[in-house]
């Protein structure tokens, strides 16, 4: 008894902890008058070691936003991202260069990822350069890692296949022994079997390496494939978080639900005995966003309660570890 | 016809590297020459035409009021205006390039304060403000080389601002971000490889206006200053002899002109549309 009262050991904080994150940017209207947009719209969410996170959401609603406030490539407005338990947006300088070299990130484009006048080579090295840690033997360790061979290490960029270019993307980011990647569409501008391959050489990295992904996509049978627990993203907030096997065959928000009822199914049987929920009208204008839950004016759920306030990521009853910001979470179970 | 089609010999090579060797032979083969005396004066020669013998020496083009071998003179001055215009190419290039990507990649106040100074150095004609900057600063060849330099950064530093504004958004200065690179390490490694095949054209193309106003300077007398030739000043001498011996003003012309002429056909060669387009398109300033 007295022993089950304490806590078995201190469970170690989580290697990314984001906390009311809040992203703004500012829409200049005309010359005396610019108004905010809230891309990013107090999000909460962590990521273990070893584990990947899959971001989902349509085009526009904040992930990729998201992603770069974590690098700190776009100021937050307020919140937090703890990394190892440490606050990095209030650090400065010398330090957060420090921490934030262990958080790196592959883009979605590998064309406009790699310098075209540098060669493969100097891609993979200039992290190493950057930090005067250069070795030569050390980038093409790096190739190899990543798939490639040392041989082709002179070439430039322009010569190399897509898939290609994104493993050199990938070696770069491996360079400083990150322990997080965040992963920016990264497979979204590749043919299908070339993002299969690519997708296993991150998993197989994964499992080498203890890499925690953050994977950032809009392509939802990829996510599922990957990561071991899902967000998905609606104008700015995250509506719905939870385990992949839990958030794919119980969806509990409209959103998700309509986004999973989207996917293709590659039986025609299984197709055909699912109803699809195809949403009314536009994603609302994000400077001017609905009061109450953001996505009422979508949704087949509304009911005049939605307009009163937005709905908090509450834990769905029965279902530790699976939140949803709905009000009505349980409506539809059948469907 | 044949020629102007052919691809191996494209007609404004042809005709472009014929002008500027043309050039490059008077300005550096002549002072190889037994002939080559700049300074010598020779009265019985004044205004000699070209060909004209004067005792022992054959004036090839000829000898100015003072008697001097045009041929040679014009060699000099040819060696002078090049000088000039390449340093105060050089100079503009570097300060165009360091400003525009400085303010391409910083934005902010820095960017207003950079643009401003050279939207308004646009405003002011050019020949106005160096005419002005010479009458107030004196005319010596150092003096202007600078001049003209400082005056002719704007075209570079807009279109490196233009280029630097894109290319700091592009992924790979974020990935270098994000990978702990500074500012700095950022316009060298990324920003100045990638701007520096659109600069080295704008230099080509500023070249010749700069090989013109030099000349023009000179000309009105506010350039490179006599005994030194220049070509602008060889036609203001020229001038007052053009009914006895109208060479002494069209030869230094044809001088510019073949270098002018000469170095806008075969820079226009390495232009993007010609050269197969990498990431080198010029954006629109």
């Amino acid at each position: 008894m007295t022993l089950r009262a304490q806590p078995a050991a201190q469970p170690a904080p989580p290697l990314l902890a984001v906390e009311n994150l809040v992203t703004t940017f500012r829409v200049r209207r005309a010359a005396w008058r610019s108004d905010e947009l809230r891309a990013v719209n107090d999000v909460s969410f962590e990521i273990q070691r070893g584990r990947t996170l899959g971001l989902v959401g349509e085009s526009g609603c904040g992930k990729s936003t998201l992603g770069r406030t974590i690098l700190a490539l776009t100021p937050a407005a307020s919140g937090k991202v703890r990394f190892e338990g440490v606050d990095l947006l209030a650090l400065s300088g010398a330090r957060r260069r420090d921490y934030s070299r262990r958080i790196q990130v592959v883009f979605q484009d590998p064309n406009a990822s790699l310098d075209p006048r540098f060669t493969a080579h100097d891609v993979i090295a200039e992290p190493l350069r950057i930090h005067d840690a250069y070795d030569h033997g050390r980038v093409e360790e790096l190739m190899r890692g990543v798939g490639l061979s040392p041989s082709v290490q002179d070439l430039k960029p322009a010569q190399f296949s897509g898939g290609q270019r994104q493993r050199i993307a990938i070696a770069r980011a491996l360079a400083l022994s990150p322990d997080m990647l965040i992963l920016d569409e990264a497979v979204s501008a590749l043919d299908v079997s070339i993002q299969a391959q690519v997708i296993n050489l991150l998993k197989e990295l994964q499992a080498r390496q203890t890499l925690s992904y953050l994977f950032i996509s809009h392509n939802l049978g990829v996510v599922r494939h990957i990561a071991d627990d899902v967000a998905v993203m609606y104008l700015g907030r995250i509506v719905e978080i939870g385990p992949t096997h839990r958030v794919f065959s119980q969806p509990r928000h409209p959103y998700t639900r309509s986004l999973l009822s989207a996917v293709p199914a590659a039986d025609p049987r299984r197709k055909a005995s699912r109803d699809r929920i195809v949403l009314q009208g536009d994603p609302p204008n994000p400077l001017n966003p609905p009061e109450g839950c953001a996505f009422r004016t979508r949704c087949y759920r509304a009911r005049p309660e939605c307009r009163s306030a937005s709905p908090p990521l509450a834990a769905a009853p029965f279902d530790a570890g699976h939140r949803v910001a709905c009000l009505f979470p349980h409506e539809d179970q059948s469907r | 016809m044949r020629l102007a089609r052919s691809r191996l010999f494209p007609l404004d090579i042809v005709l472009g590297s014929a002008l500027l060797a043309a050039f490059l032979l008077v300005a550096f083969g002549v002072p190889l020459l037994p002939i080559y005396e700049p300074y010598e004066q020779d009265l019985m020669a004044s205004l000699a035409e070209p060909f004209a013998r004067a005792g022992e020496k054959t004036y090839w083009l000829g000898a100015d009021a003072l008697g001097r071998d045009y041929l040679s003179r014009l060699s000099l001055a040819a060696r002078v205006s090049l000088g000039i215009s390449v340093v105060a190419v050089g100079i503009s290039l570097v300060m165009g390039v360091a400003l525009g990507l400085v303010a391409g990649f910083f934005r902010g106040p820095i960017e207003a304060a950079i643009m401003g100074l050279g939207d308004l150095q646009l405003a002011i004609p050019r020949v106005l403000l160096l005419i002005a900057s010479a009458a107030v600063f004196g005319s010596s060849i150092g003096m202007l080389m600078l001049l003209l330099g400082l005056t002719s950064w704007v075209t570079y530093g807009r279109l490196a601002r233009a280029m630097a504004l894109s290319l700091r958004e592009r992924e790979f200065v974020l990935a270098a971000l994000t990978q702990g690179a500074s500012s700095s390490w950022n316009i060298r490694r990324h920003l100045l490889p990638n701007v520096a095949p659109n600069m080295a054209i704008i230099a080509s193309f500023e070249f010749g206006q700069v090989v013109v106003l030099e000349a023009s300077l000179s000309y009105l007398g506010l350039g490179v200053q006599p005994p030194l030739p220049s070509l602008g000043l060889m036609i203001n001498e020229g001038q007052l002899y053009l009914e006895i011996n109208p060479w002494i003003s069209i030869l230094p012309g044809l001088v510019i002109f073949a270098l002018v002429a000469g170095s806008q056909f075969v820079s226009q060669r390495f232009t993007p549309e010609n050269r197969g387009a990498g990431l080198s398109r010029v954006p629109t300033v």
